[in-house]
C-alpha cells in the first residue's frame, strides 16, 4: 500500500524545476504528444478563479493551463470517470490525474459498473488534504498559499483549514494507481514518479525520463506521516463513536440535517439514478403518520430524516473512500463524513474487505458465501431503547 | 407504470369482496356478517372505490365458481378479493374464475381467513378481527396490482442432444418422428459410446431421417429459454453452425476413476494388471487374458470398489460388471482362479442376484474384505475380523467407479446448471425431478446425472424424451411466467447486482445503454434481484414494494374492536 | 376397430408419485386421463413417509402441490376407491372396465368436517396406519387425506352389514353428504393406452418367527416406524414402544429382512435404515443406534453420502455373515439380537427396540390386476416389461406399460424417471396411431 511502488515496480525521477505543478504538467503533456495517451483528464481552473472544473482534452495548449495540484475538490474525480465511461465502449487511451481518493472511488465504481478501466490510466499524487470549498471561494489566493504550504510540508497539519477527514487519512499516497508521483520524496530538485502497474510502467518509460536509483526518502516520509494520520484517525474514530451512541446518538449527530440530500449528490459512490429514500417504497400513506403519532406520541415529518442516513450508510458505506465531499458540501455544517467514515471502517473491517483496491476482489454486498461474517454482531454498541417522537 | 399501480384508482373502481363460509371451518368460527359491517364501514379509506362484500357457502364448488362469474359480471368488478382458504387449494381456482370474464386474473387477491384466521384462533372476537385485517390488507393491495397479460410464445419443437453414447441414440430415437427433427452433437467421430459404433442403436441413429448427427463437434455458445435456444456448435471440419432447439439434453457420459488416484492402489507398466474396462473389451473381441510375458494368468483377482473412499459414493453398477466378468473369466479358463476381493456388494434388483449367483455358480471366489491394498500384484487383504494377510495373484483387476465426464464444468457453465457436491450436474429435483435441471429446457440423461447401470440410463433417457414430447408440442404455444421483473431503464445505473444474484441467467447487461434488462421468458420471478437492485429501478411484477408494504401497513393498521362484546385485551397488531 | 380414429385418451391405474406424475405429464386439452385408484385416496406410499432419504423432505410437502393439481386438473377424472374388472381391446382401442367402488360419501357434498367419524360407534384397527391406531367404520385414512372425503368400510359398518339400524353419521352430517344407498357403479371408458402405477408392499415378517415381529411388543416393522415417526401419525411422532409407551434407549435395525426369501436386493432398505437412523437421534438424543447388516446397498451419486452422514449418532455396524439366522428374543424388559458375525460365532447385542427393514414385494392386487388386465409377471411377481434389457416400459401386452415399484423395488427417482419415460412412450405411440388410423399428420410443424 502506501510507500511500495507496487506492482509496475519503476521509479522515475521527475526534474522539479520551479515547482511540482510545472513538471507534472510537463510529462502530462509529454505524454499527449508522444502518443502514449490519447487524452487527459486533469483539473483546470475556471475563469473566476475560485474552482476547478474537470477538462478533457486532447490538445497539449489546454493541458498546459491546468491546475495538476489543486487545493480544493469541488467534484470528486471519480464522477467525472464515471459520467465519461459508464456507457458504452472505447478504445481511447485516457490519462486521469486525481487525489488517492478520487482513484480509489473510481475503483469501487468500477466494482459496481460505473466505471470502465479499459483503456484508463489513473495517475495520483501524495496529498496532503482538500482545503474547504467555502474557504477557497472566499479567498482563493489565501487558500492557495496555505495549499502550496501543506504540499510542501506534505501534511494536512501545515494548512488549516483543511477537510475533517483529510488528517485521518491514511490512504493520501500510493495505492492502486497506474502512476503515482512521490512529491514526498522530492530530493535535489526532483521526484520519483513510480508505477504501479505495467500498464504504468510502459507509460512511464516511454518518456524518456531518468530512471530512479531507489526511493528511500519517499518511502521514509510517507511512512511517516501515515504514522501521524493514523493517530489522527484513531482519535477521530473515537471521538464519531461515542457521538453516535445509540438512537439518541444518531439523532443528535444529524439534528441540524435540513434533508437537502446534497451529501448524497455529491457523494462519488452514490450513483443510483432513483435513490431508495426517493422511491415510493420508504414513503408511508397519511394513516401511517397518524398510526406512529398515536404510538409514540408524535411523528416527525418530512418522512425519514435519519432514516436517509442510515439507509445511505448501509448501502454504500462499504465503499466510503473517506473524501470528505459529504462533509464539505452540507450546508449546515454537519461532519457526515466522519458518522460515514467511522461506519465505513467498522463494515469493512467485519467483511474483511478493503475499499478502493484495484484488487478484483467483488464487493461483499453481492458476494454469496456460504458461511457468512458473523462480526457484525459484536460492532453493535449497546442502544437505549428510546421511545423518542422523532424517527 | 401503469396508473393502477398508484394509490388514487382513476375512473369507477368497483371491489368485489366474497367471503366464503367454507362450512364451519370459516363460519363457525367468525361472524362474517360483523366482517361484513367492518369492511364497508371502512368503506372510505378507499378514496372513491366502491366496495361490494357478500358472503357465500362454498366458493370453490361449482355453483360458487357460477356466482362469482356473474357477481363479477352484474356489478362491473373491476378488482376480486376472497376471502376463504390457502391460496394453495384454490388460487388457481378463483384465477381460473377471471379467466372466464372481463377481470384480469391478476387484479385479483385471495386472503387466507381460514388457516390463518379460523382455524388458529380460539376466540372468535379475535378470529374475527383478525380476518378485517388481512381483507383489509387485501383490499389494499388489490387497489395496487397491475393488470398482467399472458403472451403465449412460439415453440420449437426439435430439440439438440449433446452426447452420442447410449443416453444420447436412444433419447434421439424417442424423439426423432413425433414431428421434431433432432440434431445429436458428438465429440469422437461418430455416435455408439459404450455401446460401439456399431450396435444396433448406433445404426438406428444413423439411419434415422429426423436425426442429423454433427460428428467432431462441441457446443460453444448457448443463449435462449424453453422453446426457443439458439446453440452454437463449433466443428473441426468446417465453420461453426447455430442450430436452433426447443430442448437441450445432456447425455455427455461420464469418465472412470483411475485406479491408482486411490491411496491403496499402486502398479506400474511392469505389473500385470489390468483394469476392468480394458478386460472386458478383450473377452468381447474373443481375446483370452495372458500376462506381459505371454502365459496364461492361473490366478486373478478383481478389486471392487476402487476410488470410493476417493469419491464418497458407491458407482452402483460395478460390482455387477466385475462379478460377470469373473464368471466370464471362469467361463473361458476354467483351470484359473477367479477371486473377487470385495466389502459390500451392490447388487440390487432381480438381476443382480442373478449375477450373484451365475458367479458363485461359476466357481468365482469371494473374499469379503473390510479394506484391500494392492501395490502391484500383491493384494494385503484385512479380513472382516480385523486379520491381516497378503497374496499375491497373477493377474489383478481394479474395479474403479464412475466419475464426472471431463465437459461436465464447461457445459454447467454455459447452461447455467450447477454441479452437485460430487462434480455430476445438479438435477433440478432428486426425488420428482431426476432428469430436469434449474435452467427449464435442459434435461439430463445417463450417467451425465450420476453413475447408473445402463438400463437405468436408458430410462433416464426415456424420461427426456418423454418431458419434451409432452410439454414441446409442435403447434402449441408456451406461456412464461408473466409475474416477472422489470427493469426501468430510465433508473438502472447497470450496476449488475440484479445480474450477480440471479440464478437464472435472466438478467444481462446492455454496456451501449449502460443498463441491465431482464430476458421476461427466462426470469421465473423469484424475485432475488428485486432485493438486490439498491435503487428503485428493479421490480417483480405482481409483488412490487408498494403492494407489498403497503398490504402490511393496512393490515397492522389499529383500529377498534369489531364486537363490542367482549371487550378485546389488547390492541391489535 | 380398423377405420375408428385412434382414442387419445389414458387409463393410468394408482395414484401413487408414479401414476400421478405420468398422469399430470399426459393429461391435456386433447388428451384425457382417467386416473384409477384402489384407496379411497390418492399419494401412494411416499406420503406415508414423515420425510424421504436422501434429502430428508417432508414428503407430504413434496407430494401435496402433485396431489393437488392433479385433482384441480380439468382433463384428469380421479376415480378413487376404484378397480379395474376388465381391459379389452388393443393399443388405440381399449375399453376398460372399472368398478367404482361405493364410497357412501358425496365428493361434492362433503367438507370434510370429521362430524360423521366422530359419532360413529364402530372402532377397528386403522391399516394405513398399520393397525397402530384405529379408526371407525367411516373415516379417512389419516390426518391430510385427499380428497378430504371419509368412505365407509361396509364390512364393518352396523347398517351396511345388516347388524342393527344405525345411522349416526347420517344425522351428524350437516350437509347430507352421506348417502347409504350408494353402490358400486360399473364405468367404461375408452382409452388408447393403459399405464400400471399400481405400486408395491413391503414384505411381512410374520412368516419370520425367529424375529419376534408380532409377539414382541417392541420389533416394529419399517411401515409401523414410519407412522411412529409421522407427524400425522398415531403418536404423534412420539418414538415408544408399543403398550408399555416408554422411550427406547437404544435400538437395533436389521437390514435384509426377507432378502434371502425374495431372492433379490431391493436396493432401497439400507438408505430406510440410515433414515431411521436420523429418526431415532433426531426424536431421542443420545439413542444408542445398531444396525446388523450384511452388504450395505446404497448406489448413485448421493446415498454414501447420506449414509456416511449419520455416522456418529451410531453406536456400531454389526456385520452379520447371514442374514436369515438373526434371532431376536425377549429379554427381560429389553430384546436380545442375536446374529452369526464375520467368523461364524454368534455375537448379540441388547436393545430396546428393533426395526426390521424389509424387503419390497409385488403388492398382493398386482397378481388379481395382471390377470385382469392380461399382463405377465416375472419371476418374483411384478409386473415385467416386454423388453429385458432397454429402456421401454411397455409390458407383454402392446400398449400397456408400467412404472414405478408395480415394476420391481426402487426409490423415488426411480419411480418417477419410469414415469416420465413410460408418459413420453405413450405419448409417441398414441401419436403413431392416430397418424397410422387417419392418415392425417400428428403432430405436424406448422408452416413457417
Amino acid at each position: 500500500m502506501t510507500g511500495d511502488p507496487g506492482s509496475g515496480g519503476a521509479a522515475f525521477l521527475l526534474p522539479v524545476g520551479e515547482g511540482p505543478d510545472g513538471a507534472i504538467l510537463g510529462l502530462l503533456a509529454g505524454a499527449l504528444e508522444s502518443g502514449a495517451v490519447d487524452a487527459l483528464l486533469l483539473p483546470v481552473p475556471l475563469p473566476a478563479g475560485d474552482s476547478f472544473a474537470w477538462i478533457l482534452t486532447r490538445d497539449p495548449a489546454v493541458a498546459a493551463g491546468g491546475r495538476p495540484l489543486p487545493p480544493v475538490m469541488p467534484v470528486q474525480g471519480a464522477r467525472a470517470l464515471r459520467d465519461l465511461t459508464r456507457k458504452g465502449e472505447s478504445d481511447v487511451r485516457i490519462l486521469a490525474l486525481m487525489r488517492p481518493c478520487e482513484i480509489r472511488a473510481a475503483r469501487e465504481l468500477a466494482k459496481l459498473g460505473q466505471v470502465r478501466t479499459d483503456g484508463l490510466l489513473l495517475a495520483s499524487w501524495d496529498c496532503p488534504g482538500a482545503l474547504c470549498s467555502k474557504d477557497h471561494v472566499a479567498d482563493p489566493d489565501g487558500a492557495g498559499r496555505r495549499f502550496a504550504g501543506m504540499i510542501a510540508a506534505g501534511s494536512p497539519d501545515a494548512g488549516g483549514g483543511v477537510r475533517s477527514s483529510c488528517p485521518g487519512c491514511v490512504d493520501f499516497s500510493m495505492t492502486d494507481a497506474d502512476v503515482h508521483f512521490g512529491l514526498l520524496g522530492e530530493q535535489d530538485g526532483a521526484l520519483p514518479v513510480m508505477a504501479g502497474s505495467p500498464a504504468g510502467r510502459t507509460l512511464l518509460g516511454s518518456l524518456g525520463l531518468t530512471p530512479a536509483a531507489g526511493t528511500a526518502r519517499w518511502k521514509l516520509r510517507a511512512e511517516m506521516e501515515r504514522e501521524r494520520r493514523e493517530t489522527s484517525r484513531r482519535a477521530a474514530d473515537e471521538a464519531a463513536g461515542s457521538k453516535l451512541r445509540g438512537a439518541e446518538g444518531l439523532l443528535s449527530f444529524f439534528s441540524a440535517c435540513i434533508g437537502c440530500r446534497i451529501c448524497r449528490a455529491v457523494c462519488p459512490i452514490c450513483h443510483c439514478r432513483l435513490c431508495h429514500f426517493d422511491s415510493e417504497t420508504p414513503r408511508p400513506d397519511p394513516d401511517a403518520f397518524f398510526d406512529g403519532a398515536e404510538l409514540r406520541g408524535g411523528a416527525s415529518l418530512p418522512a425519514n430524516r435519519l432514516l436517509f442516513h442510515v439507509g445511505r450508510m448501509t448501502h454504500m458505506s462499504l465503499s466510503c473512500v473517506s473524501c470528505g465531499q459529504c462533509s464539505d458540501a452540507c450546508p449546515a455544517g454537519i461532519p457526515v463524513a466522519d458518522a460515514f467514515g467511522f461506519v465505513g471502517r467498522a463494515a469493512r473491517e467485519a467483511f474483511g474487505y478493503e475499499a478502493g483496491r484495484g484488487d478484483g476482489i467483488p464487493h461483499p454486498l453481492r458476494t454469496w458465501r456460504r458461511i457468512e461474517p458473523d462480526g457484525i454482531g459484536g460492532l453493535v454498541r449497546d442502544a437505549e431503547p428510546g421511545a423518542c417522537a422523532h424517527e | 407504470m401503469s396508473a393502477s399501480a398508484g394509490v388514487r384508482p382513476a375512473g369507477t373502481v368497483r371491489i368485489g369482496v366474497y367471503l366464503c363460509e367454507c362450512g364451519p371451518n370459516i363460519a363457525g368460527r367468525i361472524d362474517l356478517d360483523a366482517v361484513r359491517d367492518a369492511l364497508l364501514a371502512e368503506g372510505g379509506r378507499y378514496r372513491g372505490a366502491e366496495l361490494v362484500v357478500k358472503r357465500y357457502g362454498f366458493l370453490c364448488s361449482g355453483p360458487g365458481k357460477q356466482f362469482l362469474t356473474d357477481e363479477i359480471r352484474d356489478n362491473g368488478l373491476t378488482h376480486l378479493v376472497v376471502g376463504a382458504c390457502s391460496p394453495r387449494d384454490h388460487d388457481s381456482t378463483f384465477m381460473g374464475v377471471c379467466a372466464g370474464t372481463d377481470l384480469n386474473p391478476y387484479l385479483y387477491r385471495i386472503v387466507n381467513i381460514r388457516e390463518h384466521c379460523a382455524w388458529v384462533i380460539d376466540d372468535p372476537s379475535g378470529a374475527t378481527g383478525q380476518a378485517v385485517s388481512y381483507l383489509l390488507g387485501g383490499i389494499s393491495r388489490v387497489l395496487r396490482q397491475s393488470p398482467l397479460h399472458e403472451r403465449p410464445l412460439e415453440v420449437n419443437p426439435d430439440v439438440l442432444v449433446i452426447g452420442g453414447g447410449a443416453a444420447g441414440m436412444e433419447t434421439s430415437l424417442a424423439l426423432a418422428g413425433n414431428g421434431r427433427r433432432v440434431v445429436l452433437v458428438e465429440r469422437g467421430p461418430a455416435p455408439g459410446g459404450c455401446m460401439g459404433s456399431s450396435s444396433a442403436a448406433a445404426e438406428a441413429v444413423r439411419r434415422h431421417p429426423d436425426i442429423r448427427i454433427l460428428r467432431e463437434s462441441e457446443v460453444s455458445k448457448v443463449i435462449g429459454f424453453l422453446g426457443n435456444f439458439e446453440v452454437e456448435v463449433t466443428r473441426r471440419d468446417g465453420p461453426a453452425e447455430t442450430v436452433a432447439a426447443g430442448a437441450i439434453v445432456l447425455a455427455i457420459g461420464s469418465r472412470t476413476f483411475e485406479p491408482t488416484d486411490d491411496p491403496d492402489v499402486s502398479y506400474g507398466p511392469d505389473d500385470d494388471v489390468v483394469p476392468l474396462e480394458a478386460m472386458e473389451r478383450l473377452l468381447a473381441g474373443g481375446g483370452e487374458p495372458l500376462l506381459r510375458d505371454g502365459s496364461p494368468p492361473r490366478s486373478v483377482a478383481l478389486v471392487h470398489c476402487v476410488g470410493r473412499g476417493e469419491l464418497g459414493y458407491c458407482s452402483g453398477s460395478c460390482c455387477a460388471r466385475a462379478l460377470a466378468l469373473a464368471a466370464r473369466l471362469r467361463a473361458v479358463r476354467p483351470d484359473m482362479e477367479v477371486v473377487s476381493v470385495h466389502r459390500d456388494l451392490c447388487l440390487p434388483g432381480r438381476g443382480g442376484t442373478g449375477i450373484l449367483d451365475r458367479a458363485d455358480a461359476s466357481g468365482v471366489g469371494r473374499i469379503r474384505a473390510l479394506r484391500a491394498v494392492q501395490s502391484g500384484n500383491e493384494l494385503a487383504v484385512e479380513a472382516m475380523d480385523g486379520t491381516p494377510s497378503k497374496r499375491r495373484f497373477d493377474l489383478v483387476i481394479p474395479v474403479p467407479g464412475t466419475v464426472p465426464a471431463d465437459d461436465t464444468g464447461r457445459l454447467a457453465a454455459m447452461l447455467r446448471i450447477p454441479l452437485d457436491e460430487q462434480g455430476f450436474f445438479r438435477e433440478m429435483h432428486r426425488m420428482v425431478d431426476p432428469s430436469g435441471t434449474a435452467t427449464d429446457g435442459v434435461f439430463l440423461a445417463g450417467t451425465a446425472h450420476g453413475p447408473k447401470d445402463l438400463r437405468t440410463a436408458l430410462r433416464f433417457a426415456g424420461s427426456c424424451a418423454g418431458q419434451i414430447l409432452t410439454r414441446l408440442v409442435p403447434g402449441e404455444r408456451l406461456v412464461p411466467e408473466v409475474k416477472v421483473s422489470e427493469i426501468l431503464e430510465a433508473y438502472c445505473t447497470g450496476c449488475g447486482n440484479c445480474r450477480e444474484v440471479c440464478v437464472y441467467g435472466a438478467i444481462h447487461a446492455d454496456p451501449d445503454r449502460g443498463i441491465s434488462v431482464v430476458n421476461e421468458a427466462v426470469c421465473r420471478g423469484c424475485g432475488n434481484c428485486y432485493g438486490s437492485c439498491p435503487s428503485g429501478a428493479l421490480r417483480t411484477r405482481h409483488f412490487t414494494n408498494e403492494q407489498l408494504l403497503r398490504e402490511v401497513d393496512e393490515a397492522l393498521r389499529r383500529r377498534v374492536p369489531v364486537l363490542p362484546e367482549p371487550p378485546v385485551a389488547e390492541v391489535h397488531p | 376397430m380398423d377405420g375408428r380414429p385412434a382414442v387419445r385418451d389414458v387409463l393410468v391405474i394408482g395414484a401413487g408419485i408414479a401414476g400421478m406424475k405420468a398422469a399430470l405429464m399426459l393429461a391435456g386439452p386433447a388428451r384425457r386421463v382417467v386416473l384409477v385408484e384402489r384407496l379411497p385416496i390418492i399419494g401412494g406410499k411416499t406420503i406415508k413417509n414423515e420425510e424421504s432419504f436422501p434429502n430428508m423432505e417432508c414428503s407430504t410437502c413434496m407430494v401435496a402441490p402433485i396431489q393437488q393439481a392433479v385433482l384441480q386438473n380439468p382433463h384428469i377424472e380421479t376415480l378413487t376407491h376404484s378397480v379395474l374388472e376388465g381391459l379389452d381391446g388393443a393399443p388405440g382401442d381399449f375399453t376398460a372396465r372399472i368398478r367404482a367402488k361405493a364410497r357412501y360419501v358425496s365428493l361434492e357434498a362433503c367438507i370434510g368436517c370429521g362430524m360423521c367419524w366422530e359419532a360413529c360407534p364402530v372402532t377397528l384397527p386403522n391399516e394405513w396406519e398399520e393397525s397402530l391406531s384405529e379408526r371407525k367404520a367411516i373415516y379417512v385414512p389419516c390426518a391430510g387425506s385427499l380428497p378430504n372425503v371419509p368412505v365407509i368400510d361396509a364390512e364393518r359398518c352396523l347398517r351396511l352389514n345388516g347388524t342393527e339400524e344405525c345411522s349416526l353419521c347420517v344425522e351428524s352430517c350437516a350437509f347430507e353428504a352421506v348417502d347409504l344407498a350408494d353402490g358400486d357403479r360399473i364405468l367404461e371408458r375408452r382409452v388408447g393406452a393403459v399405464l400400471v402405477a399400481s405400486g408395491a408392499e413391503t414384505m411381512s415378517p410374520a412368516p419370520f418367527v425367529r424375529l419376534g415381529w408380532g409377539t414382541l411388543p417392541g420389533v416394529f416393522t419399517s411401515m409401523e416406524f414410519e407412522r411412529l415417526f409421522a407427524s400425522n401419525g398415531p403418536t404423534q411422532g412420539a418414538i415408544t414402544l408399543r403398550g408399555s409407551g416408554t422411550v427406547p434407549g437404544s435400538a437395533a435395525i436389521v437390514h435384509c429382512v426377507g432378502r434371502a426369501e425374495a431372492g433379490y436386493c431391493s436396493g432401497v432398505c439400507c438408505m430406510a435404515a440410515f433414515k431411521y437412523e436420523r429418526f431415532l437421534h433426531h426424536r431421542i438424543p443420545g439413542v444408542r443406534i445398531f444396525h446388523v447388516h450384511s452388504d450395505l446397498c446404497v448406489p448413485g451419486k448421493a446415498y454414501q453420502g447420506f449414509a456416511d452422514g449419520s455416522a456418529g449418532d451410531r453406536s456400531g455396524l454389526l456385520y452379520s455373515s447371514s442374514m436369515p439366522d438373526v434371532e431376536v428374543s425377549g429379554s427381560g424388559d429389553s430384546l436380545l439380537v442375536r446374529y452369526p458375525d464375520a467368523s461364524g460365532a454368534v455375537a448379540e447385542v441388547r436393545v430396546d427396540m428393533v426395526v426390521l427393514a424389509t424387503a419390497i414385494v409385488p403388492d398382493p392386487s398386482s397378481a388379481a390386476l395382471a390377470g385382469t388386465a392380461g399382463l405377465g409377471l416375472d419371476a418374483s411377481g411384478f409386473v415385467g416389461t416386454a423388453d429385458p434389457s432397454g429402456g421401454s416400459m411397455e409390458t407383454s401386452r402392446p400398449g400397456v406399460f408400467v412404472a414405478g415399484t408395480a415394476q420391481g423395488p426402487m426409490d423415488i427417482q426411480g419411480a418417477v424417471i419410469q414415469a416420465q419415460a413410460a408418459a413420453g412412450q405413450i405419448a409417441s405411440l398414441l401419436d403413431r396411431l392416430r397418424v397410422d388410423r387417419s392418415g392425417a399428420g400428428s403432430g405436424k410443424r406448422p408452416a413457417s
